[in-house]
């Protein structure tokens, strides 16, 4: 019933597994970037997957599960700090389900599955996400927040606000894979 | 905004009839769909109002540790671990070491494990640390029992301690008797049932005599006595308290207005330096009216909670043990009964369908998204218009339904219209909603339409389907009301909403859902009216309201309404 958004197919990759990345989106290091399929990255997007441990060989930096949204000019940044006088990048991991609204900048180190994110949030170091959260518009969660699953944070420093219902987690399922399906390209209609 | 559909609770109201959508209490009893449960044995709609809640478990909403309801009580709900909440912006506070490493870049001090004592508690949001109020530690791990001394020490909590001193004998005495003689009287009333010893206690405190004030007699209506002799027992027990400290005494310690907060706004300087109502009230105590004095607060608890139907108090929902789990072991809500409703306009539809078209096509634009405001002025309904619209169902249950729609009239239900806006042109109605009664069915919920992760044919054919359908959508003017589309177990009709000329306010109308659906396992349903003999059926009838949106006045500039 919804209508499509409606993308120009000469500005988005998709993928064998049906992830869609916007080439106006800013992907450092894809070498070290996990998406689980069916995900979107839209345009103007950073992910910063060049930010990794130092130490050698292959390391995940940032890991996305399936049927993710990243918004526009959305940055995601793997989070940071100098542990025992050496400083490290950590990996950040996100889940399935997972829709982080437009302008957000995300440090988090985890995010759960079915987890919705606002417009023009910050999402601040090492800040733990549990499945099925919700962070209002605007918010800003200060580095190190614990976000307690089925929990809805707005404000700035982020706070509970109330729980969310029983049944969040098919709610959010069945909106972000109607997102995915509505996400087409607009050359297959004219 | 985009068109909406709730769904009504009674709430044990007697008016099944929800009242009329446009009186501001209207939306009091309206929920959406994924808020609501729904009880199997009463075959009733159940909402979060009306539903009887029992905690099942407490955690820290930080460290997310599940603590033991023995240590709650002990702990006055709080965390008992490391977490402790800024008492300038109820951050959570992270323990530094006194001299970070890398204190001289500018960054965040790191949370470490390691560092020079003493150490301190740190908001990295407002950076307010414990060290300006005097609170510091030996070591990083183990902070609240370190805290322990000084908050045992308190004032509050002294004073706590003595009331509850006080009051645990009553509380013993009268949990004694309720349980003996006071239950078969309460047993009487459901809410009753789960009463403990405290709320024993309180109810026989509120039903103390108070000399000028009737007495109540809760137990008298129920046509009892029993009660009076131990209510009687209690009001004797009860020696009077007497406070650690005078209440005019603890306003010197520069809270109750006295010379000392005086002195004190007389110098003040900084308006920040006056601690705000939201900082101090979650003390226990009242406190120092300066933010210099406010103290690290601990988290309080969170709890999981099991909800039972308030009729028949048969489990609802009953959560996994785990704290952090999003699983439950019994979960009755009303998405896997009652028919999913969405509604669209298809006009609206139409014109999302090419903004963002016309967006992807701009090559540098703003590639797809709308901003509400744009939405806004597209959705508006013209009013003396004539729209259509879309109602489309989804069926969650194994079986067909039979679906009928009807839409409650609104001058029956509400003989004077609209109070605040057109009171005194609109006796009639302003808009008139047609939508056919007769019933239609919507086919049976099977999981293999759940599964679009590798069937890629059925992806590409849906969006085929789709697609055609937005390319046909202009020809059909011929039908609008009536069955439209049947695919899967989605069925869409159509109606019209016709909207007067001086139409003002929302189109909001009252639509009453009923469906009819073989129940398969047909044992007690004691209330259930229709039932036939071989596949018996039940019906079950529920009641929405359906807002598609504000009417645009006439006299208004026509935005942009030209396809």
């Amino acid at each position: 019933m919804e209508s499509p958004i409606y993308y120009s197919k000469s500005e988005f990759i998709e993928t064998d597994t049906g992830n869609k990345v916007s080439r106006r989106a800013t992907i450092a290091g894809p070498q070290n970037i996990i998406l689980g399929g069916k995900t979107i990255i839209s345009s103007g997007a950073i992910i910063r997957g060049d930010l990794r441990q130092s130490r050698p060989g292959h390391a995940v930096v940032i890991s996305l599960g399936r049927y993710c949204l990243v918004g526009e000019g959305c940055v995601m940044r793997p989070p940071y700090k100098t542990y025992r006088g050496t400083f490290n990048y950590y990996p950040m991991k996100i889940g399935d389900h997972v829709h982080i609204g437009a302008g957000s900048v995300v440090e988090a180190a985890t995010i759960g599955s079915h987890v919705e994110i606002g417009k023009n949030c910050i999402i601040g170091k090492f800040v733990i996400i549990k499945d099925c959260a919700k962070v209002a518009d605007n918010s800003i969660v200060p580095p190190n927040t614990v976000i307690p699953a089925l929990s809805f944070f707005a404000g700035s420093p982020a706070g509970f606000v109330e729980d969310l219902p029983e049944s969040t987690q098919e709610l959010v399922e069945s909106q972000t894979k109607q997102f995915y399906q509505r996400f087409q390209p607009l050359d297959r209609d004219r | 905004m985009a068109p909406s559909v709730l769904y009504h609770c009674p709430c044990f109201s007697r008016h099944l009839v929800p009242p009329p959508p446009h009186l501001a209490s209207s939306s009091h009893s309206f929920h959406p769909l994924h808020t609501l449960f729904f009880c199997e044995e009463c075959d009733a709609v159940r909402c979060n109002r009306c539903v009887s809640v029992e905690v099942s478990g407490y955690y820290c909403p930080n460290c997310l540790f599940e603590v033991p309801s023995a240590s709650v009580r002990a702990e006055k709900n709080r965390c008992a671990r490391n977490c402790f909440m800024c008492p300038n912006c109820r951050n959570t506070l992270s323990v530094v070491p006194s001299d970070p490493p890398d204190v001289g870049d500018g960054r965040i001090a790191p949370i470490s494990t390691v560092g020079e004592p003493p150490f301190f508690l740190y908001c990295s949001h407002c950076r307010w640390d414990s060290a300006e109020v005097g609170i510091t530690f030996e070591k990083p791990t183990g902070l609240a029992a370190q805290l322990q001394k000084s908050e045992d020490s308190a004032p509050d909590s002294l004073e706590f301690e003595r009331l509850k001193e006080h009051f645990d004998p009553i509380i013993r005495a009268s949990s004694l008797s309720s349980s003996s003689s006071a239950v078969p009287s309460s047993a009487a009333h459901s809410h009753h049932l789960h009463s403990t010893s405290i709320t024993a206690a309180a109810s026989a405190a509120l039903a103390r005599d108070i000399p000028g004030v009737g007495r109540y007699n809760p137990l008298s209506r129920s046509g009892r006595g029993t009660g009076s002799k131990d209510r009687s027992a209690n009001k004797d027990e009860m020696p009077d308290y007497k406070s650690r400290m005078d209440a005019t005494t603890a306003s010197k310690m520069g809270s109750g207005g006295g010379l000392p907060d005086v002195e004190f706004m007389r110098h003040l300087e900084n308006v920040s330096d006056v601690a705000s109502l939201e900082q101090r009230w979650s003390y226990s105590w009242a406190t120092s009216l300066q933010t210099k004095d406010l103290k690290p607060l601990r988290i309080p608890l969170h709890s999981k909670r099991s909800k039972r139907c308030p009729a028949c108090t048969h489990i609802l929902i009953k959560p996994e043990q785990k704290a952090q789990s999003v699983r439950y072991k019994i979960k009755l809500v009303a998405a896997n009964y009652l028919p999913a409703i969405s509604i669209a306009l298809p006009h609206q539809v139409e014109k999302f369908g090419h903004a963002s078209a016309e967006a992807a096509k701009r090559p540098y634009g703003k590639a797809t998204v709308l901003t509400d405001e744009e939405k806004e002025a597209m959705s508006g309904l013209l009013a003396g218009e004539t729209y259509p619209f879309h109602v489309s169902l989804t069926n969650p249950l194994y079986d067909p339904i039979q679906v009928k729609l009807s839409v409650q009239r609104m001058h029956v239900a509400a003989p004077s219209s609209d109070p605040g806006t057109a009171s005194e042109k609109a006796r009639r109605p302003p808009f008139v909603v047609s939508l056919s009664t007769t019933p239609f069915s919507v086919a049976a919920f099977a999981e293999a339409w759940e599964y679009d992760e590798d069937d890629d044919i059925l992806d590409d054919d849906e969006l085929e389907a789709r697609l055609s359908g937005r390319e046909k959508e202009p020809k059909p003017k011929t039908k609008t009301v009536g069955i439209l589309e049947k695919r899967a177990n989605i069925t869409v009709v159509g109606g019209e909403v016709m909207l007067r000329k001086e139409a003002r306010g929302n189109v909001k109308f009252n639509m009453l859902v009923s469906y009819t659906y073989r129940a398969d396992d047909a044992p007690a349903d004691m209330g259930s009216p229709s039932k036939s003999k071989a596949p018996a059926t039940k019906t079950f009838a529920f009641y929405t309201v359906v807002e598609l949106g504000p009417i645009i006045p006439r006299e208004e500039t026509r935005i942009d309404v030209d396809t």
